[in-house]
């Protein structure tokens, strides 16, 4: 990378080929890219950068980044407080409001249960969750965990512990993609697709 | 660099960059391999769901110098434990399994008997006819033999007399084994166990019939988790991350 930049602008390339999916010479073409830039531009992407490690922390109720004391999803009158989707990451909470087909409320885990990686039910926000159950008013409680091992399995642990609050909990489907056809999807999806089969 | 055939269990997996991730697997033919999946964090990847953790695959890989990781270039799906995913115990259990096999063996040191083993358990975990806790006993009674750890039952560990027929007997960790009275005096470290839990890790062994283990009852399992919990620690030299998971 650049061997001959040398002081601030040795250091932007690096900063740059830190982020994923950028390689050397890509944080070069950004670092010159932001020389030429206008000093306005630049510096409301050095504000964004700031802000996002200044003002952003997990809102009190959900866990999913915000500014506020509330997201903008708990904060928002109109959303199904009965039902919350358990999801292991903020960004699996953006893919879920992308589909723009639910409604209720979300609660971020933090993560998965992995043990063979160290990662505990203590570094989840298993305790939150089961406290915003507890409290009342809650019907349904979506897991919506990665379809994998540590994700069901992230899934089972907190389903045992919710069971006994009296709350439904179900699980995202699984299975076959709408507009494919059957021929190209892969044994695990036709296999799913066939055990969570429904009625006609 | 001739491409090479075997049947896997996935270990571990960790991204490697955007789209690709490095697998650690256990294969019956080669002992554990780590290797390179290029793209294999891609959704409509060739390995399509085969890289999650506890799958058994059946893979091509490219074997590379030493040194470096070797190029998974191939991987089916050919079972799952759909019981892990109902059953805690049974997941933990396996999780378990995955942590001896990929922290304990050594690669390219292939135990097929072992391998067959850890499949065979893990179809069994959760299942209602046989106590996961005792056929993970059964499990680890395999891999320490497999690994050259299995303890000594019959005859003392230090002095190699016979062990005689006792209410309780005593187990060191560092001579290998149980330890007759005699030897006793003045070893640090010992665990005691009572007379049916012993008799009941000479089941596991299958000092009698293949499948007499089954029928351990669960204060032996108890007893018995804690000696295994013991032993494997102190072979390691520091507590399996999974065991907290196992419980008593």
């Amino acid at each position: 990378m650049g061997r001959e930049a040398v002081g601030a602008v040795a250091r932007l390339m690096t900063a740059l080929g830190k982020l994923p999916g950028i390689g050397p010479k890509t944080a070069e073409r950004l670092t010159h890219y932001l020389i030429a830039a206008r000093p306005e531009e630049v510096l409301e992407l050095a504000e964004a950068v700031r802000a996002i490690k200044v003002e952003i922390h997990p809102c009190r109720q959900c866990f999913n980044p915000t500014e506020g004391d509330l997201c903008h999803i708990c904060s928002d009158p109109r959303r199904d407080a009965t039902v919350i989707c358990v999801v292991e990451q903020p960004k699996d909470l953006m893919a879920l409001e992308r589909a723009t087909s639910y409604r209720g409320l979300y609660h971020v885990l933090g993560g998965r249960l992995a043990p063979l990686e160290s990662l505990g039910p203590e570094q989840l926000t298993v305790d939150q969750l089961l406290r915003r159950v507890q409290e009342g008013g809650v019907k349904e409680v979506i897991m919506a965990t990665n379809p994998n091992l540590e994700g069901d399995g992230t899934a089972l642990y907190v389903s045992s512990l919710l069971a006994p609050l009296g709350v439904k909990v179900t699980r995202l489907a699984r299975g076959l993609p709408s507009g494919s056809v059957l021929e190209f999807a892969n044994s695990q999806m036709l296999s799913d697709a066939l055990e969570g089969r429904q009625t006609f | 660099m001739a491409a090479e055939k075997a049947t896997a269990l996935v270990l571990r997996t960790t991204d490697y960059s955007e789209s690709s991730r490095i697998a650690t697997l256990w294969t019956r033919e080669l002992g554990k391999v780590r290797v390179l999946a290029k793209g294999g964090r891609r959704l409509r990847s060739t390995f399509e769901s085969a890289l999650d953790l506890l799958t058994v695959a059946s893979i091509v890989l490219l074997r590379k110098s030493s040194g470096s990781l070797d190029l998974l270039v191939e991987a089916r799906v050919v079972e799952r434990f759909p019981r892990l995913t109902r059953d805690l115990k049974a997941l933990y259990a396996a999780y378990y399994v995955a942590e001896l096999l990929g922290d304990w063996t050594q690669e390219n040191d292939p135990h097929p008997k072992l391998f067959d083993e850890a499949l065979d358990a893990l179809r069994t975990f959760g299942s209602p006819e046989v106590p996961t806790a005792a056929r993970l006993l059964r499990f680890e009674t395999v891999l320490l033999r497999e690994l050259g750890y299995a303890p000594q039952t019959e005859r003392c560990a230090v002095c190699r007399q016979t062990i005689p027929q006792a209410s309780e007997q005593a187990f060191s960790a560092a001579a290998g084994g149980f330890v007759c009275p005699k030897c006793r005096n003045g070893r640090r470290g010992l665990v005691t166990v009572s007379r049916s839990a012993w008799q009941a890790l000479r089941l596991l062994e299958g000092a009698e019939a293949e499948d007499a283990w089954k029928r351990i009852e669960p204060a032996e399992q108890k007893e018995l988790r804690g000696l295994f919990n013991h032993y494997i620690s102190y072979l390691l030299g520091r507590r399996p991350r999974t065991m907290l998971y196992l419980g008593e």
